[in-house]
């Protein structure tokens, strides 16, 4: 048998251990803390917990249908007309226990496909519209992307069932027509119509080279167009569809036929504010229909408390289909129904509920008072949307669901922040908020804690009971650095402080602005937050730095592919300095081509596909007459310059210049040749596991690199508080920060460095060759942006967060920690306040995310063996929590190899 | 009365591909395994007078107004298709 590297290591005195700060017990140790939800809402988590992913035709069919009829309608138009009809077909789908209604699509969990935005992926592979996809890039990462094999994704198709994108599962009835919706947008669909655009840049033969070589892991403007934003519930819940529609036809009295000095796009308001109308007129149809299935249901159901629970859902949606809500659970479902009517209108991953327990306080606190509602029947409700939340899945490649997205959608709800008047914003909902992320241990709406020394401490400690069930939630994030950001970036847009309060997470951990409207209910009025600002995390996707560096080496070719990327610059590196500026050289290539073409296909998304529901729910689109794409939302300026990689790329570095240059141990040319050549090593992909430590040793190498490879493992690695590495972390980070802003997203305003991996570094460490810091080929990179490298972090925690706090996080979008702890180290009260402690720690140095796996790397390596024994386990990857099994296996490769503290 | 599979019954709600509950008794059903006797057809395509089949799983709307008639299959439900009556 092939000797794995760490049996060599192993022999050569030097241990693979990954456990820092003691020893963990032999036996396997279960998570501290475990409660149990009510039964209604176990008896919707088993039935979602044997559920399989699965999409059917028909919202698109509809909408294709309506569309195609007014080819010479307005655009806005159109799209508004095809939205209403689509969502006045869709069949309501009710589940008996449940008491918040309203589904995606006609299943449990149902997605459907948008060939609007893309169709070439879900071809079968011989089709030329794969083909097609495969040559522009935009699928070579779908190769490199896999799958959990177990929960819900429907990894193979099986009797009836065809498999799409290795996750959907599909009737074979469906198939014939999901083709030929498909291929009725061929040459209309954004992804069509941008690429036939973008091919009109200079460079756009690099582009299709960087996409290949998967340097960028995938296109912006037709994957996941929307999200990573915060949606705002505000105006259904203030005025109702009926106040909504009013308002428009007023607004739209006052603008016909008027520019009002503005000749560019004045007269635009008219159509937008009818589009307005005609899309809430589909969502009250869709409301009402099913209202009426509510009422269906009662008529037939023989038990009476489940006859009961019909009627009250009946009358809810009966209410809410016209009217503004007037109690918690009548609010509960409005905002249900908004956010899927949102996800509906188009492929969006993170749309944020965002601060939800301070959008629904007035509703709480008066029904409470009145006694129409107790604590446990809220904390039974949040439950419930648990389970509802965790059921949204998003129609989208394998590169994007599976590689990116692990799957999931990233519904972050926030709680915590400030208020209007800079005082703690926690309120008593959102403590049953967290307790629901106990009772209810699901992944969505993943929990972050908008961190300011302000909150109190009892919150505080309750937040780190629920991250003591290992659930991986809720994150903490810093309002105070994400302030400074916001200030920074959205100050041209006239951010005043109040504002920069309002802000919380889209998605895993952009930060997003927000704002505060007054909602008055019955003569009181309270100020909520609420989402302002466009999606974020678009413009330039995830760049891989690792592989950035490849090709810098390699003189601007791709060694895997022999492919040419970028120009040669056919300079001698013979110096670290020289290293360091050619990489910076192709780091900004890559950006200037990637940020021009995909400008290009969100500016036809915005002129052909643009968002009508989710533009006017968000300040200030129904006030000014201009949805999204004519800068209707107060903050525009949310394109972003996306890294992935960092600390492999900065441990890369430093293995370079000591190795190569400081010490002159070995030459370029040799450390090149160690590259090329994988150390010795198998490929990742013929050992099939993703971590370092199994990689074993090929045959015909003996021992040839082994020496060079040991000097690489141990030069100088990020995470141990060591100047010599955080400088060049430091280094990067300033360049980073500042170039990103160098590049204009469509709406006139320049980008922002992202610092998200999400789980591409499972991906894209599978099409990079072995990098110099002895990491191997196909191996995973580190996780997240400050996540040391699995078992490189050896002096503690507390270190790892000093290398990390080494630059100033207030200029950028996010950063993101993720440690994985051992539950023997949290135990008890005194754990507790120890994470709170670190956690207080990391924000007080300016640190923006920490999150944490509190789990026995044991449980992890078994869960891999008997995934069929973990149905329900949950970990933190990058920014969210997700059931093991659903992830693809270098990630959880990965997860197993993360260093682990045995005490902090 | 005709026999009909669950997943072409009235009182089906589908969970996935493959299965739903019934909501006249409450249980768990597989999809494509036969409804009791009695039950009553789920609203579809193919059950509708407005549609004309061509081809296996394929047809045309006849209650369409583009032109040409825009195209509709058998197994697409229609509860909330206003132009829905059945054959
Ligand atoms: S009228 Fe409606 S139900 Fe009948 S064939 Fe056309 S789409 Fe189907």
């Amino acid at each position: 048998m092939a000797k794995k590297l760490k049996e060599v290591l192993a022999d050569a005195g030097i241990s693979m251990d990954l456990q820092s700060g003691g020893k963990a017990p032999e036996m396997m140790v279960d998570r501290e803390v475990k409660r149990a939800p009510h039964p209604r809402v176990k008896k919707l988590k088993d039935i979602y917990m044997d559920t399989l992913s699965s999409a059917n035709d028909e919202f698109t069919y509809w909408y294709t249908r309506e569309y195609m009829m007014h080819d010479s309608e307005i655009p806005v138009i159109r799209r508004a007309k095809a939205l209403k009809t689509a969502f006045a077909h869709s069949t309501p789908a009710i589940y008996p226990g449940e008491l918040l209604v309203m589904r995606k699509a006609s299943y449990f969990r149902g997605s459907f496909p948008m060939p609007w935005l893309s169709e070439g992926f879900y071809m079968a592979h011989e089709d030329e519209f794969y083909q097609e996809a495969l040559k522009r890039g935009s699928a070579s990462v779908d190769e490199h992307s896999k799958f959990g094999q177990g929960g819900g994704n429907v990894t193979k198709s099986f009797g009836k069932v065809v498999s799409i994108a290795g996750k959907f599962g599909v009737r074979q009835e469906e198939i014939p027509a999901m083709l030929k919706l498909a291929k009725m947008w061929y040459g209309k669909s954004v992804d069509d119509l941008g690429n036939k655009y973008e091919k009109m840049v200079p460079e756009y033969k690099t582009k299709e080279q960087i996409m290949r070589s998967i340097i960028c892991m995938f296109d912006s403007g037709y994957t996941l167009p929307q999200g990573r934003e915060v949606i705002n519930y505000y105006y259904p819940l203030e005025y109702g569809f009926d106040g909504i529609i009013k308002m428009a036809e007023e607004l739209k009295a006052k603008v016909a036929g008027k520019a009002d000095g503005d000749g560019m796009v004045g007269m635009n308001r008219l159509y937008n504010y009818e589009a307005v109308i005609i899309a809430t007129q589909g969502l009250q149809k869709w409301v009402n229909n099913y209202a009426k299935e509510a009422r269906r249901l009662d008529k037939i159901t023989k038990d009476p408390k489940q006859k009961e629970e019909y009627k009250g859902i009946a009358e809810r949606l009966e209410w809410i289909e016209h009217n503004p809500p007037r109690t918690f659970i009548e609010a509960f479902q409005m905002i249900e129904t908004i956010h899927l009517a949102v996800l509906n209108e188009d492929a969006i991953s993170g749309m944020s509920p965002g601060r939800m327990g301070q959008v629904l306080y007035p509703y709480f606190e008066q029904d409470i008072e009145a006694g129409r509602i107790t604590e446990d029947e809220v904390l039974e409700l949040l439950e419930l949307d648990r389970v509802a939340k965790t059921s949204i899945d998003c129609f989208a490649s394998t590169g994007v669901v599976g590689g990116v997205l692990s799957g999931n959608t990233f519904n972050n709800l926030c709680v915590g922040g400030l208020d209007k008047d800079g005082q703690s914003a926690v309120n008593r909902l959102e403590y049953l908020i967290l307790e629901a992320g106990i009772t209810m241990a699901m992944p969505q709406p993943t929990l972050s804690v908008l961190y300011d020394e302000k909150l109190p401490e009892d919150f505080l400690m309750l937040a780190m009971e629920v991250i003591k069930c290992g659930t991986g939630y809720p994150a903490f994030m810093n309002s105070r650095t994400a302030q400074e950001f916001l200030t920074k970036q959205y100050g041209v847009e006239g951010m005043n402080l109040e504002d920069v309060r309002a802000w919380a997470i889209g998605g895993c951990l952009e930060t997003s602005p927000g704002v505060w409207k007054p909602l008055h209910l019955n003569g009181k009025e309270y100020w909520i937050p609420g989402g302002a600002g466009q999606p974020t995390s678009v413009g330039v996707h995830f760049i891989s730095m690792p592989k950035v560096l490849e090709l810098t080496l390699f003189n601007g070719v791709d060694p895997r592919t022999g492919e040419k990327v970028y120009e040669p610059h056919n300079k001698k590196l013979g110096t670290y300095e020289e290293v360091w500026e050619q990489f910076k050289l192709y780091w900004q290539k890559t950006c200037e081509v990637l940020a021009l073409t995909n400008n290009i296909q969100h500016d036809i998304w915005r002129k052909n596909n643009m968002a009508v529901i989710n533009s006017y729910l968000k300040p200030d689109c129904l006030d000014k007459g201009h949805l999204i794409n004519e800068l209707g939302y107060r903050y525009n300026g949310t394109f972003s310059v996306e890294s992935a990689g960092t600390i492999t790329l900065v441990n890369s570095l430093a293995a370079l210049k000591k190795l190569v240059y400081d010490d002159k141990e070995v030459s370029l040319k040799t450390m090149k040749e160690a590259i090329k050549d994988n150390f010795g090593f198998k490929d990742a992909r013929e050992v099939n596991s993703f971590s370092l430590a199994d990689q074993e040793i090929r045959e015909d190498a003996a021992d040839k690199w082994e020496k060079l490879h040991f000097k690489a493992l141990q030069a100088p690695k990020y995470g141990n508080d060591e100047k010599y590495v955080d400088d060049i972390l430091l280094a990067w980070e300033n360049f980073f920060c500042e170039d990103a802003t160098k590049y204009e997203s469509l709406y006139g305003f320049k980008m922002y460095p992202c610092q998200i991996s999400v789980s591409t570094h499972g991906p894209m460490g599978s099409a990079t060759l072995a990098t110099p810091d002895g990491r191997l080929s196909g191996t995973t990179f580190a996780d997240a942006s400050m996540s040391a490298f699995p078992g490189t972090d050896r002096n503690g925690p507390y270190a790892l967060l000093n290398s990390a706090a080494t630059w100033d996080q207030a200029k950028s979008q996010n950063s993101q920690l993720n440690i994985k702890i051992h539950p023997t180290a949290t135990r008890g009260i005194e754990g507790s306040k120890k994470l709170l402690d670190l956690t207080r720690a990391y924000m007080r140095k300016g640190g923006f995310h920490i999150q944490y796996n509190i789990v026995d790397s044991k449980v992890l390596q078994d869960a891999q063996k008997n995934p069929r024994n973990y149905r329900d386990l949950m970990v933190r990857v990058a920014g969210f929590t997700q059931y093991w099994v659903e992830i693809g296996k270098a990630v959880q490769d990965e997860l197993i190899a993360r260093t682990e503290y045995e005490g902090v | 009365m005709e026999k009909v599979l669950y997943r072409d019954a009235r009182n089906y709600v589908p969970i996935d591909v493959i299965k739903g509950i019934d909501h006249l008794t409450g249980q768990t059903v597989m999809a494509d395994k036969e409804a009791p006797k009695d039950y009553e057809a789920m609203p579809k395509c193919k059950n509708c007078n407005s549609f004309k089949a061509e081809g296996e799983q394929m047809g045309i709307c006849e209650g369409s107004m583009s032109d040409p008639k825009f195209f509709a299959y058998p197994d697409m439900v229609a509860v909330t298709c206003e132009m829905y009556a059945n054959k």
